[in-house]
């Protein structure tokens, strides 16, 4: 794949370059600032960015908001925002355009390299890769909202790991289920959420919205 | 309103005046009745001079009270020389003594009469500004030891008041008011009271002589009548506002109290600053510097150990990987403990937002416009963290089932407004999580009001100085 890194820490952008490098990636381009990784976004071609959140000159959510601004620019375009931590505010806005092939992992989650890279794939090809750290703060603090309240316990715990990303052969591993078990699950949970998207991915990204919007 | 009042209330009356200023809404003529306004005016009008005049009435009373007495025991002296001749003489030193002791002792109680009569009528506290006296402490052999060392309580009580009423600036400063009290308070209390007099004398003068001329002639009485009951409804307040004016602090006082206030929060702030660099170095000393050094030996144990056993190297590393992994989660909840991120990349607003999605509650953020520009970091901390307190509390005490944030920013101060549903009863008890909050709110003059009656809803508002860049 075609992936720039947008980070301004030489230690860690040099970090990740070598990391995706070795594994078959190119890094077609880098950037150190907000400006230029909305000029690197917009001008590019690329199947993904990686962006941190925090950057110069104003060492505000510069990052962030290059990342929103070039996705309101060019719809989908896949970003993975890697961050110090993790906020439920920005993976909102994040999700927010519905146009799928966001992610929103922790730094560190790059030391576990192949589900980096799996997460990393999962975003290109137009999913959803959430740090489970976001998820789980929302089934922490979420009060059963009246759709969710439809849901049972199991097709709960499926939401949220879908709501982290994972497919269907993933969660069933996670759970100790098998994988059609898991694919009922979904697809009932799709059907009380009322999502009728033909699209798998699509309605994955859906749900996770559903979810991610329940309290509000 | 059963709240805990700390601070002034956003737009309302000042409870506490630390110089000048005039008196607030008057509290008393409470007539509720349900007609036409003007009905209800006309009704209502001689309520208002009627309790206009009694309060003059009281205020002409109140101001004498002091001076009478002195004036009484220099006209019995008078008296008994210019009388009794040289016998008389022999009784000059005792009511010389009689007359000193009024002016000391009288002048405390007669001041404390108007002060009350002040917070009464105006709900304005006029504070005194005596300097504190030195606790009285029971010593092992029973005494007590106050100024003095004394046997009995109430002697070392009664001697440390005497000495203050002697010594203290504050004291000397209200007796000069106490004896110009009779003519800048009473006198300008009483004019409805003289107009109305005057009226009513002319009157009856004019009705039992038939010599005083003509009809029209006679209703002269009339003006000053109409003149004393039109200024019923008013003169007190002129009165009160003097008086106020006269017991307020002398500026110097006043300025003392400010900087004995300053330097009391600048120790706080001080304390807390030491406390909190504490703190913040042996999480770091415990915690991600252990982990860092455990990280290397980790690391360089499997370097030692890769060509001889590449299975233990593994597993060294994934041990280090690990290491790594708890040493970020610790830095990151220090740092989150410092400044949320949010709160330093977006503002106060945005964290707020995002510390409303955090609590097991609905939340409604409500922000008015023109709250774009950045507040002054300190500031906005304080009021982020009192905000998080204050969810804090409702979260666990409250039972609440919704919350609603609100920032609104208004001629020189930022507002912060957070109610709930739930049901109430909270405090600012002195030992309480939420009288260290009015406390940190003080050092940038900020204000915390609690309005939280027993049954709720708790209305809680945060209040600091601040002009909109």
């Amino acid at each position: 794949m075609d992936i720039v890194v947008a980070e301004d820490l030489y230690l860690l952008r040099d970090g990740i370059t070598r990391l995706l490098e070795s594994s078959g990636h190119r890094v077609v381009a880098t950037a150190a600032t907000g400006p230029e990784t909305l000029d690197v976004l917009l001008t590019r071609r690329l199947d993904i960015a990686i962006v941190d959140v925090r950057m110069p000159p104003t060492q505000t959510d510069e990052g962030l908001r290059a990342a929103l601004q070039a996705r309101r620019v060019i719809p989908g375009l896949p970003v993975l925002i890697l961050s110090q931590h993790v906020e439920q505010l920005y993976a909102r806005e994040l999700l927010a355009d519905q146009a799928g092939g966001t992610g929103y992992l922790l730094k560190e989650s790059v030391f576990d390299a192949d589900q980096f890279l799996d997460a990393l794939d999962r975003v290109a090809s137009g999913g959803t890769a959430m740090d489970p750290a976001v998820v789980k703060r929302l089934l922490a603090t979420t009060p059963p909202a009246a759709r969710l309240g439809d849901l049972a316990e199991r097709e709960r715990s499926v939401l949220a790991l879908m709501a982290e990303g994972l497919s269907n052969a993933a969660i069933g591993k996670r759970l100790f289920l098998s994988e059609s078990t898991i694919s009922k699950y979904t697809t009932s949970t799709f059907a009380k959420l009322g999502i009728t998207d033909d699209t798998d991915t699509h309605r994955r990204v859906l749900a996770v919205l559903a979810y991610l919007n329940a309290p509000g | 309103m059963s709240g805990t009042r700390l601070g002034p209330r956003p737009g309302g009356a000042r409870p506490t005046l630390a110089g000048g200023g005039g008196p607030g809404r008057p509290q008393g003529a409470k007539l509720v009745l349900v007609t036409a306004p003007w009905v209800s005016g006309i009704v209502r009008w001689p309520a208002h001079a009627g309790l206009g005049l009694a309060r003059s009435v009281i205020l002409l009373v109140a101001s004498v009270l002091y001076p009478a007495p002195l004036a009484l025991v220099a006209w019995v002296a008078w008296l008994t020389l210019t009388r009794d001749g040289r016998s008389g003489a022999y009784a000059v030193p005792n009511t010389l003594f009689l007359g000193c002791a009024c002016v000391v002792m009288l002048s405390g109680p007669a001041c404390g009469l108007l002060r009350l009569l002040v917070r009464r009528w105006t709900g304005i506290t006029v504070a005194d500004r005596y300097r504190p006296a030195a606790p009285i402490v029971r010593t092992p052999d029973g005494f007590w030891n106050g100024r003095r060392y004394l046997r009995s309580l109430t002697v070392a009580r009664a001697n440390q008041r005497v000495h203050r009423q002697l010594r203290d600036p504050a004291a000397w400063r209200e007796r000069l008011a106490l004896m110009a009290a009779p003519f800048a308070v009473g006198l300008v209390a009483a004019r409805p009271v003289m107009s109305i007099a005057v009226g009513i004398s002319t009157l009856t003068l004019t009705r039992s002589s038939a010599r005083l001329g003509a009809f029209p002639l006679r209703l002269i009485g009339l003006l000053p009548l109409v003149l004393g009951i039109a200024m019923a409804p008013y003169a007190w307040r002129t009165a009160v506002r003097v008086l106020i004016w006269m017991l307020r602090p002398s500026p110097a006082a006043a300025l003392s109290q400010r900087v004995a206030r300053l330097t009391e929060q600048r120790d706080g702030a001080t304390a807390a600053q030491a406390a909190e660099i504490r703190r913040i170095e042996r999480d770091l000393h415990d915690g991600a510097q252990a982990r860092l050094v455990a990280l290397g030996l980790a690391l360089t144990t499997a370097e030692r150990t890769v060509d001889r056993d590449p299975g233990q190297a593994k597993a060294l590393l994934r041990e280090a990987t690990a290491t790594a992994t708890a040493a970020l989660r610790e830095l990151r909840e220090l740092v989150r403990g410092i400044t949320p991120p949010v709160l330093a990349e977006r503002g106060l607003t945005d964290a707020l937002r995002a510390l409303a999605l955090d609590i097991p509650l609905p939340v409604s953020v409500e922000a008015g416009p023109g709250l774009d520009g950045r507040l002054d970091a300190p500031v906005e901390s304080a009021l982020y963290f009192g905000t998080a307190e204050l969810l804090t509390n409702t979260v666990k005490h409250a039972r609440a089932s919704r919350v609603t944030i609100r920032l609104s920013p208004q001629p020189g101060n930022l507002v912060i407004e957070v109610t709930d549903d739930g049901c109430g009863n909270a405090t600012l008890a002195a030992a309480g999580g939420l009288a260290g909050l009015a406390r940190r709110l003080a050092l940038f003059d900020g204000t915390l009001f609690l309005d939280s009656p027993a049954g709720g809803p708790t209305h809680a508002t945060m209040t600091v100085p601040w002009t909109s860049s």
